[in-house]
């Protein structure tokens, strides 16, 4: 301000309402910036590794064989068309161990990917991932409905013979909430800018571009061709 | 006329502050999806459109509590016009390059279908907010401001 600006209460006011929007302002962005940041303390899931962006790994023990990353959330209702286009086929790669495949849970659709993304972790420490992967895109509720809840996600799991008190207590107490959002800063990291995204040998596949193309992700055909690298 | 202009500028304060406490509101609370509309302009580097994905919404938060109380206006309004003109280009570099995304403006952003973009109507809506922040720019005297300081009227000074 010029030096002629009046002193007087006005500008007590001016100056404190700013300073108190500036505090405001200040403190919300950094405590945001902290609370996004990778914590590398984090528990991690057991089938988890922080080579492969935090992502749940099968096959990581093969080598010369396609490594598929698919990048998803929880509640994309795209990401469970990828899974009933693609689903059975990638489950088969994984079982024939033909092909080594990262599944990287993004939770920015909201909390309750946050909670789905969480209780897919608890179930791979049951080695039931697929399967759980594959009920809750067949039972998707509506984006953050509350539909997702610790109950609805134990009975997925209970669905598919999972009983075990530590899976409950892994859902209910959001275990691997620090891993969740460590995976949100992994796909950060690696520009990944909508769900799915999903890469071979760490190149993305072919997105459609128009509705007469589906692209690789949705026509199983040309998935399967792309994994086989045709 | 005269009389007009501070309820003019009222009604521009309103609209520019609105705007902007609202689309930060939305964003700052899903830190995730904002990063992600920030980083799929492919403008920034990834490290720093994570940074402006997080930021940027608090600093829009800020701007617009002020305005909507009527402090430093002029200040504030060259700011918030900035902010639209950054938008604006951002948006345009976007569509010349003909990325499919999201403005991202109020939530949601990201990559998008080919044919759920919006350039031209983003474009012009932003175009609208940045003339309100010029005319608080023009005009920073306005009604029911909490900040009656008499000496905006004298501005600009000489020198400014």
């Amino acid at each position: 301000m010029s030096s002629k600006t009046p002193k007087g209460p006005d500008n007590v006011t001016r100056n404190l309402v700013i300073g108190m929007v500036a505090l405001v302002v200040a403190v919300g962005a950094i405590f945001s910036v902290i609370s996004n940041r990778e914590n590398t303390s984090a528990v991690l899931p057991s089938s988890v590794s922080q080579d492969d962006g935090y992502g749940i790994v099968f096959n990581g023990d093969l080598t010369g064989v396609p490594v598929i990353d698919i990048w998803e959330d929880f509640q994309c209702p795209v990401c469970a068309r990828f899974e009933q286009t693609n689903g059975d086929y990638i489950e088969k790669l994984i079982e024939e161990k033909k092909a080594k495949v990262v599944y990287h849970t993004l939770s920015f659709l909201g909390p309750e990917s946050v909670l789905a993304a969480n209780a897919a972790a608890c179930s791979s420490d049951e080695n039931k991932f697929l399967g759980f992967h594959k009920a809750f895109y067949q039972n998707l509720p509506a984006e953050n409905s509350g539909a997702v809840t610790s109950d609805f996600l134990v009975s997925l799991g209970q669905g598919l013979g999972i009983t075990s008190d530590k899976f409950k207590s892994c859902v209910a107490n959001l275990d691997y909430q620090g891993w969740v959002n460590n995976v949100a800063a992994s796909g950060g990291e690696q520009n990944v800018n909508s769900t799915p995204t999903v890469f071979i040998n760490g190149k993305e596949i072919r997105r459609a571009t128009s509705s007469a193309d589906l692209g690789e992700y949705f026509d199983p055909a040309a998935f399967i061709r792309a994994v086989e690298g045709k | 006329m005269k009389k007009a202009l501070p309820w003019i500028g009222l009604l521009a304060r309103l609209g520019l502050g609105g705007v902007l406490l609202y689309a930060g509101y939305l964003k700052a609370f899903t830190p995730d999806k904002s990063m992600m509309a920030v980083r799929a302009y492919e403008i920034l580097p990834i490290w720093l459109a994570n940074i402006v994905g997080i930021v940027l919404p608090w600093l829009e938060m800020g701007a617009g509590l002020l305005l909507i109380l009527g402090i430093a206006v002029r200040y504030v309004s060259i700011f918030g016009s900035g902010l639209m003109i950054a938008f604006i280009i951002a948006i345009a570099q976007a569509w010349a390059r003909g990325l499919s995304i999201d403005c991202g403006c109020f939530g949601d952003g990201g990559a998008v279908d080919p044919n759920e973009t919006k350039y031209l109507e983003t474009i012009l809506r932003d175009i609208g907010f940045a003339f309100l922040g010029f005319w608080l720019i023009r005009y920073p005297v306005t009604k029911f401001a909490l900040e009656k300081n008499n000496s905006l009227q004298q501005k600009p000074t000489p020198g400014e």
